[in-house]
């Protein structure tokens, strides 16, 4: 058991340095120099100089090989600052100056604001339909459902987003602008829900669809058990696995919110804030939100292979590839 | 009883046990009306696509009227005008081109790299699996519509070959496809790599590599022939999903080259058009977007249960 925690860490710290190399080799080498953007296209050389000098962009890449490698300066180079800058979150803005680092700490509530109740209503909603509907198989309601659904995840997030803000405005025209006041965030969320349900749904059906199929269900039903208690006590836990999976794949977003829907109602959360800076070039900006969106998504897969392994003990005994 | 009847039991009445796996497939999709629906549906948006990028396309840079600008749908123009007065329905139809392209390209480099690195992981095994493996985890730990954001936005002044007759800018269409071919190779690779593994396990490649066949010839021969069943559903998979992020990206302003007539653009310059009442344009787009979609994942659908010779519809 111990060994199994050690080497599933071991393996996410190799994928973390991953992405770090990854978002250098991206950011730092394939983007170029993106001086342009934020100096005058007059600027003489020596602005532009300051402007590299100032973000360390005259710092050699890898390594500094005129010093001696025992210096601190031999090892000052683009890279080790931007593996620095990554964990401790201390790169700052082109644009603005702020740290990436409080940045986070600012704006990340407003994303939870938003993700976490339409996650959780959404979440609830589909789990509730598709247990529904899977009790319900091949009659109308089924049908209707899984139509309904197809439909469903066939339009973007997009038309979700701008059709949901006219009706919303032809209802309450004040609450339709995001959040010029704070409790207008039951909008943004409804729109979360609708627009994640139809997959969500289509997925769980299957999951559960797999499962309420056993003998295990019908002996059950016949000797009598409630419904509710063979479809809650019996069949949900027996599905969890691959549903809790999916539900922590949720969770880097979460906290990075959703970019097209902060942007769109204007919520000061960090996907609002990653689509500026794509826009205004901020590299350090968007380096830093990738990586921490990396992390977080890599510690969740962690905590789901740990927790399958304390759980259930077919995972463990299985043999890994 | 013997196995044979079993194995075959569902295969349609009238068919020779010796169809080829992909014979009984696509008889069973002709027999499928959906299928044949879905497929005719498809058909009219290439065909949509050829035709106006040859007979609309070469004068679209100079079709404005501003006379006409945002005017609502009428005889003459059955999808009204966009705010420089041209055409909404030329407009939906040239970007079908866009969408259709993105997708096509996105796969056909997306795919072959899936099954060629997924079955050399999965059968060789060793160090090209932990290369292959640590390439993935990688890739595949910055999740969803970031990870295509973030390599559209490092390739958005990258010129590839530049100054050689192949110079490919990919600040626009070509980035697009680019960066999401290097996401989408992830999901082909794990499945093949899984199935490989399984069948480097078997009885025919014990024996083909104990009549001395070489790994790579073994590879070629045996392995990818018997995943490709995997790069056909993926296919349709990811065609959705290349149309639905090129759709984001050209929303956000970071997808095709600014002009070129895109749904998301066309999402995007609609997108406050609604609350004075210009429906059409956001309309055409989402419509002509959806019914797309729609009509892929249906016949994505079938395939794959066609392609299942086990397969109880649920």
């Amino acid at each position: 058991m111990g060994a199994f925690i050690l080497q599933r860490l071991a393996r996410a710290v190799v994928t973390i340095f991953g992405v770090m190399l990854l978002t250098f080799v991206l950011f730092r080498v394939v983007a170029g120099d993106i001086s342009a953007n934020y100096l005058a296209s007059d600027a003489s050389p020596d602005q532009r100089q300051r402007f590299y000098r100032q973000h360390a962009l005259d710092r050699p890449l890898l390594v500094d090989a005129t010093k001696p490698i025992t210096s601190p300066a031999f090892w000052d180079s683009q890279f080790t600052r931007h593996l620095i800058d990554s964990v401790t979150l201390r790169a700052t803005s082109y644009a603005t100056g702020q740290s990436v680092g409080r940045m986070i700490a600012e704006r990340a509530p407003y994303s939870l604001a938003l993700t976490m109740p339409a996650l959780a209503i959404g979440w609830l909603a589909a789990l509730t339909i598709a247990l529904l509907i899977a009790h319900y198989r091949n009659t109308w309601l089924d049908r209707l459902a899984v139509l309904l659904t197809t439909l469903g995840m066939c339009v973007p997030l997009l038309a979700y987003m701008i059709v949901g803000q006219w009706i919303v405005f032809r209802i309450v025209p004040a609450a339709a602008w995001g959040l010029r006041n704070v409790s207008n965030i039951y909008v943004p969320v409804a729109i979360a829900v609708l627009a994640s349900i139809g997959g969500n749904v289509r997925l769980y059906r299957t999951i559960i669809l797999d499962e309420i199929t056993r003998d295990y269900v019908r002996t059950a039903r016949a000797k009598g058990a409630p419904l509710s208690r063979v479809l809650l006590g019996h069949v949900l836990p027996n599905c969890m696995l691959p549903i809790l999976t999916q539900l922590v794949m949720a969770i880097p977003f979460l906290i990075m919110g959703s970019l097209l829907l902060e942007s769109f109602f204007g919520i000061p959360g960090l996907g609002g804030q990653l689509v500026t800076s794509i826009s205004r070039r901020d590299v350090p900006i968007v380096t830093a939100l990738t990586f921490v969106t990396a992390v977080l998504y890599v510690t969740g897969l962690l905590a789901t292979d740990i927790l399958y392994a304390v759980f259930d003990p077919r995972v463990r005994l299985k043999p890994r590839a | 009883m013997t196995d044979a009847p079993c194995i075959f039991s569902d295969a349609p009445p009238g068919l020779p046990l010796s169809a080829s796996p992909w014979r009984r497939t696509w008889r069973k999709l002709r027999r499928s009306p959906a299928a044949i629906v879905c497929a005719a549906v498809i058909a009219v948006y290439v065909a949509a696509a050829v035709f106006t990028s040859m007979a609309i396309e070469p004068n679209w840079g100079t079709s404005q009227d501003y006379a006409r600008a945002n005017l609502p749908p009428s005889t003459d123009q059955p999808f009204g005008a966009d705010a420089f007065g041209r055409s909404v329905l030329a407009k939906t139809l040239l970007a079908a081109k866009v969408s259709l392209t993105v997708g096509l390209v996105t796969n056909v480099i997306a795919i072959p790299l899936g099954l060629l690195l997924g079955a050399a992981a999965g059968y060789f095994g060793r160090w090209i699996d932990a290369v292959v493996m640590w390439l993935v985890a990688t890739l595949a730990a910055v999740p969803g519509i970031v990870r295509v954001i973030a390599l559209k936005f490092a390739f958005t002044d990258t010129v590839l070959f530049g100054g050689t007759v192949f110079q490919i800018n990919l600040g626009g269409m070509a980035g697009v496809c680019l960066a999401l071919a290097m996401t989408f190779w992830i999901g082909t690779c794990r499945l093949v790599r899984a199935e490989a593994l399984k069948i480097r396990q078997s009885d025919y490649v014990l024996a083909a590599r104990a009549s001395g066949r070489s790994g790579i010839g073994i590879l070629f021969t045996h392995v990818l022939p018997n995943v490709m069943h995997i790069a056909l559903v993926n296919f349709s998979l990811g065609f959705v999903a290349a149309v639905m992020a090129e759709v984001i990206l050209s929303y956000l302003g970071i997808g095709v080259a600014v002009g070129t007539p895109s749904w998301g653009s066309m999402i995007n310059a609609a997108r406050s058009d609604l609350i004075v009442g210009r429906w059409w344009e956001l309309t055409a787009a989402v419509a002509a977007l959806s019914v797309l979609v729609l009509a892929i994942n249906v016949l994505g659908d079938r395939i794959r249960d066609a392609l299942d010779a086990k397969a109880s519809a649920p």
